[in-house]
């Protein structure tokens, strides 16, 4: 237990946590965009998937960058599709949504056994690239705390930090800026933005395609940096825990973040656990981000129900 | 009276004849899609086809794997039609599955597993279970408010987990190898047909639509429950509790769920436990309910012709070059064109063409009314 404990204040870990959150993140960012302007998006893991598969195929021909655009593009093209049939077409965001991860699912590993001449699942003979870790080695010349903030900030991907400059970048765009109230108020009550000549379908649409191409920039992290190269299902659920927690961030980027953090925290748990316990069972070990997201799931919506109740009592 | 019944069926079967038209229409696009993809994939294009459309019913064996395939499509189209009727997107069809089999399993292993109980037993235990995982989120739902999309989804990665975690820690044949024991014989459901994978499945499929039918349209749980997905406020106000309806909506898919999870592990197909044995299968019910428009009836029709489809994909899979995931591209593609308002392009162009020299008797008709 001590070497658990040991383990989790170690300045490796709040790296392993890092490197976890930031698909996760990078995902929830997509969720909450689509999510504040009144479309579910379920296809996050979807769109997540096609974009690690892209971002891996275009990085074995290209630099590591133009694949993580790659990825972003593949994500965003997946969100106008959602678009174009939820709100042309009229369908069912939600069905359209699984409609996309069906397709996300198989295409994908269609996609990949035509790449690379009939591989089933994997992309192991695929020479892909990996995204680079910044390096900020030069923080150790600081006296005293400088080997710490090394260890700390030194390493991370080149999306880690994007991904908290955009925690930043939508928090700005979304409540200081005047299409961040569009969006705002697209989701809370289109009938208001229609009257007031807001185009509510290009808003929306608009936050479908932003939000795919997180969600696809979430895939690239991962297939990237996290694990080089493809593999079916890569995801894994993760588009899915996404969704959970935009809803545990209380639909707030910095919420978003926090959530995204708590469960990297438990995805990074599962990593470095069966190196502690040996005889733990994977199989438990890997159901723990699950476990996490259903049990705060329910725990803030209970807090969420109670707060609305005071609300309402101390009205009346 | 009587005229008032024949008009009402007559509209029936112009809604039906409508519906078929678009799904088949969905049908042809995404078969086309797919064509053009194998087209430019495959060494062997038409051969792929020729597999995928002729195969499954070129011996009896393969017949016997489209209709065991098409038992299980019913029974999740079912789970997901139950649960979309009322309008609730609970995607838990694919962890009631596995607990669904876990339970049977411990069934048939157990000491009642070599008596006639085995069967009876084995899926009145995995209904429980599937019923208990449905349950869940329609409680975490109707009493917390909680996301019943993200918490079905979060218990379907729970169960699959928790049933490697059994095979390989408990149920295991030996060590090394994930598959449990075999069932006892008298506990594997009997073939209907000798030599094919047809089995007792079937029969519980039918029963199970026609059971959802009358409990959806003949009696006052049905009602309501169709009502509140219909427009739940307005349920709300009739004085229908509406979150209990959608608990017990919930909770009886998952019941569905579970005895898929016996036909699974109990079935000719398997009769034993192993991990990962769904391969998807559970998710297409989204597929069947959406074709069929949620209704029970139209559920196995819909099985039926889907069924073919992915059954000729596998065959394809194994004799040609093209991978069988390439009917999840289908699959994708009939869902949004099924549950959108699309039209084809140049239609009313088209129909107009046709109609021309008939268009004075039906222009009569509609003035009638009038």
């Amino acid at each position: 237990m001590t070497e658990l404990l040991v383990t989790i204040f170690s300045t490796a870990f709040f790296v392993t946590v890092i490197r976890t959150s930031t698909p996760l993140l990078l995902a929830t960012l997509g969720g909450l965009v689509a999510d504040l302007s009144g479309a579910l998006n379920v296809a996050l893991e979807g769109q997540m998937l096609v974009g690690c598969l892209t971002a891996v195929i275009v990085s074995v021909y290209a630099p590591w960058y133009v694949a993580v655009v790659a990825g972003v593009g593949a994500g965003a093209l997946l969100g106008l599709v959602m678009a174009f049939f939820a709100l042309r077409l009229k369908a069912d965001i939600i069905l359209v949504g699984f409609a996309i991860n069906i397709f996300a699912s198989g295409g994908t590993v269609f996609a990949l056994s035509l790449a690379t001449g009939g591989d089933k699942g994997t992309s192991i003979n695929l020479v892909s690239k990996a995204i680079p870790p910044v390096d900020l080695s030069f923080l150790s010349a600081i006296p005293g705390i400088g080997p710490f903030l090394t260890a700390m900030f030194s390493g991370h991907s080149v999306l880690s930090w994007v991904a908290a400059f955009l925690v930043f970048a939508i928090w700005y765009f979304l409540y200081r800026m005047p299409w961040g109230l569009w969006l705002r108020g697209v989701g809370e009550y289109p009938a208001a933005p229609e009257a007031a000549g807001i185009p509510v379908n290009t808003v929306r649409t608009w936050s479908l395609i932003v939000s795919g191409g997180l969600a696809g920039l979430g895939g690239a992290q991962l297939a990237m940096f996290n694990y080089v190269g493809f593999a079916r299902d890569m995801t894994g659920g993760r588009g899915f825990i996404a969704l959970g927690a935009v809803l545990l961030g209380a639909r707030h980027p910095v919420g978003a973040m926090l959530a995204a953090l708590l469960f990297g925290a438990f995805e990074g748990l599962s990593i470095v656990m069966p190196g502690l316990f040996a005889d733990a069972p994977a199989e438990l070990i890997r159901m723990i981000p699950f476990v996490v997201t259903i049990l705060a799931l329910i725990l803030f919506s209970y807090r969420a129900q109670q707060a609305l109740r005071a609300k309402s009592v101390a009205k009346t | 009276m009587s005229t008032q019944q024949a008009l009402a069926r007559q509209s029936r079967w112009a809604s039906i004849r409508k519906e078929a038209q678009r799904s088949i229409t969905a049908l042809l696009i995404a078969l086309v899609v797919a064509f053009i993809v194998v087209l430019f994939t495959s060494k062997t294009p038409f051969e792929a086809l020729n597999i995928m459309l002729t195969a499954p019913i070129s011996k009896p064996r393969t017949i016997g794997l489209w209709i065991d395939d098409v038992a299980k499509l019913t029974v999740t189209g079912l789970a997901f039609s139950l649960v979309f009727q009322a309008r609730q997107f609970a995607m838990g069809v694919q962890g009631q599955v596995y607990v669904g089999a876990l339970a049977s399993t411990y069934v048939a292993l157990s000491p009642l597993g070599p008596t006639y109980a085995a069967i009876p037993l084995g899926i009145i235990a995995a209904m429980l279970a599937g019923g208990v995982w449905g349950f869940i989120p329609g409680i975490a739902k109707a009493k917390l408010g909680a996301n019943e999309i993200v918490s079905s989804l979060m218990l379907n990665y729970i169960a699959i987990e928790l049933c490697n975690f059994l095979v390989r820690v408990q149920l295991y044949e030996k060590p090394g190898v994930l598959t449990s024991t075999p069932f006892p014989k008298i506990a594997v459901f009997p073939p209907l047909f000798a030599g094919t994978r047809i089995d007792l499945g079937l029969i519980l499929a039918l029963v199970a639509v026609l059971v959802v039918w009358f409990a959806l349209y003949r009696t006052a749980w049905g009602l309501k429950l169709r009502l509140v997905g219909h427009n739940a406020k307005f349920a709300e106000y009739s004085g229908i509790k509406s979150t209990v309806i959608m608990v017990s909506a919930m909770t009886c898919a998952g019941a569905l769920g579970g005895m898929l999870g016996a036909m699974f592990v109990q079935g000719q197909t398997y009769g034993k436990l192993t991990v990962m044995f769904e391969g998807g299968l559970a998710f297409e019910g989204i597929l069947v309910a959406i074709v069929a428009r949620s209704r029970p009836l139209a559920v196995p029709v819909v099985a039926l012709f889907y069924g073919y489809l992915r059954q000729g994909a596998q065959l394809m899979n194994i004799r040609t070059d093209v991978p069988a995931e390439v009917i999840g591209v289908v699959t994708a593609i009939i869902i949004l064109l099924v549950s959108s308002s699309f039209s084809m392009p140049g239609k009313t162009w088209l129909t107009g063409l046709f109609n021309r020299r008939a268009d004075a008797a039906p222009v009569a008709v509609e003035g009638a009314p009038k």
